[in-house]
């Protein structure tokens, strides 16, 4: 066997602390996407919030399983040792960390000095006394890893008790103690940036869902970036900015629940949507007029129902369209008006999104 | 419809996982069928030391037959070594189990193991599959499926258990009549003491207790339950009631015993009407 005394251990590699960083981004991307996903009903962040991690992990065990494995391979070596020098780490625990200066003798290879940390129970520490002979096992590959053995055959029991182990001077083989500031920085950095990377790439859904939802509650109108709501006594209207569209199931879902929320959930007289706009007109106060539910609309129903409308209606060029839910007259209908150079169809639906009847132009 | 892709996804993950893993066990090649799994003998009991840790069960020395040199191996529970040991007496059998060529990666278990296929896996696979199933069913077809989907077949599962889990409680009581009794000592009392994040420190107490059967075998063992003030025990006499066939089956409260038996099957029985509740509910919303 041979032993290449005083090796220094590889730790912060680039490699392990670049894991460090990695593993970190992913945790805190992870966590971000699924609590975000969560708060603002996303199931794409969701998914990236379960889904991302998941893979990582999974790359991750694929990577390190040819090492872990090789690692696990090497038949760990028994040697009698005697301890130069221990010093527990007095603390609450019954398990102190002390570390140990040991001189390890093995039988067939070269004696060497080495330095770890070992946990040992407060009572059992008398039994590691400073020039007392301990048996230890450690992989031949890696000294620094060297363990004392707790409990030892009783072979080797024995032969701790009457060997008399002579001290090795010399290269003190260490498990150097990681640079805590160094990783800590890095893991830090690595979090924050899978966060902030997670917040850039959500941030449509993250912070629409912040605006929207606080819309309607400190006054009658609301000016956003991106939306403005508006509510009276009789109606409601949300307008969205550009680049979005009311054909989006969510934005529809949201734009309806930001006119409804609180304690007072008004029933609807008429719902008009256009691409852009939303309207509520409230069934006013005390009026004998049942109205309808808004946040009953089949909203999943809208976007379908436009399209037939837009393409089984012979309108040609259809330009614009507009829904409107009513319940006037009888049961909640939906009406899509589709209008185009070519005139204007109409296609009539119930309250559960189903086609009753088509009016082409 | 994203919630649909996702359930997708992740039944077919679990699918291919599970079929892998069935796919392996028929080839042969799973962990468990590479382990080699021997008898192995406790040969010497170690004294715990009052105030230690009970971290690694009771140390014990342990010889088993090598498989490849038929040599005697003597080896210790010394770190992580699979199951921890609790209730040692000399000459007791215990599990030694090692990965095929490694034998210093042994492991130890209370009792000798017979081989195993390794089907625990995929079967958790299929598990995970089959859950996926029904939301995906519960999403598409409304969510009642929901709960005729899992309430039905783990009702079907608990009420398929319910006569061995009577039959282990009505053999488990006949175990507790014909038990020996025998004069006990607490000789150590074990202290474990642990700094949590939130709640400060917190202590676990073992109190290791040592009988001699009638036909001379002395059993250490750690004695969790049925002891009023474990912290103070040290040296206190005891009565213990032990199974003669297995000595690590001991009591200190026969009574106590024979309640939480009971217990088991109104757990069991409750959780079969639970489960079919809700599977009959399923169906009656549908």
């Amino acid at each position: 066997m041979t032993l290449t005394v005083g090796a220094p251990p590889r730790h912060h590699a680039p490699a392990d602390l670049a894991s460090g960083f990695l593993t970190a981004g992913v945790i805190g991307a992870g966590l971000t996407a699924f609590i975000g996903g969560c708060m603002v009903e996303s199931v794409p962040m969701l998914v990236t919030g379960l889904v991302v991690p998941a893979l990582y992990g999974l790359l991750f065990l694929l990577v390190k399983l040819p090492r872990r494995a090789s690692e696990a391979a090497v038949v760990p070596c028994r040697a009698l040792a005697v301890i130069e020098s221990r010093e527990p780490v007095w603390g609450e625990t019954s398990d102190v960390p002390v570390r140990f200066d040991l001189s390890v003798v093995p039988d067939d290879a070269p004696a060497f000095r080495v330095e770890m940390w070992q946990d040992v129970n407060r009572v059992e520490l008398t039994e590691y006394r400073s020039g007392g002979t301990v048996v230890v096992e450690y992989p031949p590959d890696r000294p620094w890893r060297t363990r004392i053995v707790r409990r030892p055959t009783p072979q080797w029991e024995e032969r701790a008790a009457v060997a008399r182990v002579a001290s090795v001077p010399g290269p003190v083989v260490r498990s150097e103690t990681p640079d805590s500031s160094l990783n800590g920085f890095l893991n830090l950095s690595g979090l924050l940036l899978g966060v902030a990377a997670v917040l850039l790439l959500f941030r449509a859904d993250l912070f629409d869902f912040h605006e929207g939802g606080n819309g309607a509650v400190p006054g009658p109108s609301v000016s956003s970036s991106s939306s403005t709501i508006t509510v009276t006594s009789m109606t409601g209207t949300v307008a969205i900015g550009p680049g979005r569209s009311m054909l989006d199931e969510s934005e529809l879902r949201r734009g309806v629940e930001s006119l409804t929320q609180g304690a007072d959930k008004r029933r609807a007289f008429t719902v008009v949507v256009q691409d852009r706009l939303l309207t509520v007109v409230f069934t006013p106060a005390g009026a004998k007029v049942a109205g309808f539910e808004p946040r009953s609309l089949p909203y999943d129903r809208v976007a379908d129902l436009v399209e037939e409308a837009r393409t089984t209606l012979n309108v040609d060029s259809p330009r614009s369209w507009q829904l409107i839910a009513e319940s006037a007259t009888g049961p909640l209908r939906l009406r899509v008006v589709v209008t185009g150079d070519g005139g204007t169809g109409t296609l009539e639906a119930d309250g559960k999104g189903e086609v009753l009847r088509r009016n082409g132009s | 419809m994203d919630w649909e892709k996702f359930l997708a996804l992740w039944c077919a993950v679990w699918a291919v996982l599970a079929l892998a893993g069935y796919g392996m066990a028929l080839a042969g090649v799973t962990r468990a069928q590479r382990t080699v799994r021997r008898t192995g003998r406790i040969e010497q009991v170690r004294m715990p030391r009052h105030g230690g840790s009970r971290t690694g069960g009771i140390s014990v020395v342990i010889s088993y037959r090598d498989a490849t040199s038929d040599e005697e191996v003597t080896v210790t529970n010394d770190g992580e070594r699979g199951e921890v040991i609790t209730a040692a007496w000399e000459g007791r059998e215990v599990g030694v189990s090692h990965p095929r060529g490694r034998p210093h990666a042994y492991r130890l278990a209370n009792t000798p193991q017979e081989p195993s296929r390794g089907l625990g896996q995929p079967a958790f696979a299929l598990f995970l599959f089959y859950c996926g199933l029904v939301a995906l069913v519960a999403v598409g077809w409304g969510w009642p499926w929901a709960l005729i989907g899992l309430g039905g077949p783990l009702a079907v599962f608990a009420a398929v258990h319910l006569p061995g889990t009577v039959r282990a409680k009505n053999h488990r009581i006949e175990k507790l009549a014909a038990m020996d009794t025998v004069h006990g000592r607490i000789i150590a009392v074990l202290k474990d003491v642990t700094v949590d994040q939130d709640n400060g420190t917190s202590t676990t107490i073992t109190p290791v207790l040592s009988f001699t059967t009638h036909d001379g075998t002395a059993v250490t063992a750690h004695c969790t339950s049925n002891l009023p003030d474990p912290a103070g025990s040290y040296g206190r006499d005891v009565t213990v009631h032990y199974a003669p066939g297995d000595l690590a089956d001991f009591t200190l409260d026969r009574a106590a015993e024979r309640r939480g038996e009971k217990l088991d099957v109104v757990v069991n029985a409750l959780a079969v009407v639970v489960l079919l509740g809700a599977a009959v509910v399923g169906m009656a919303m549908l």
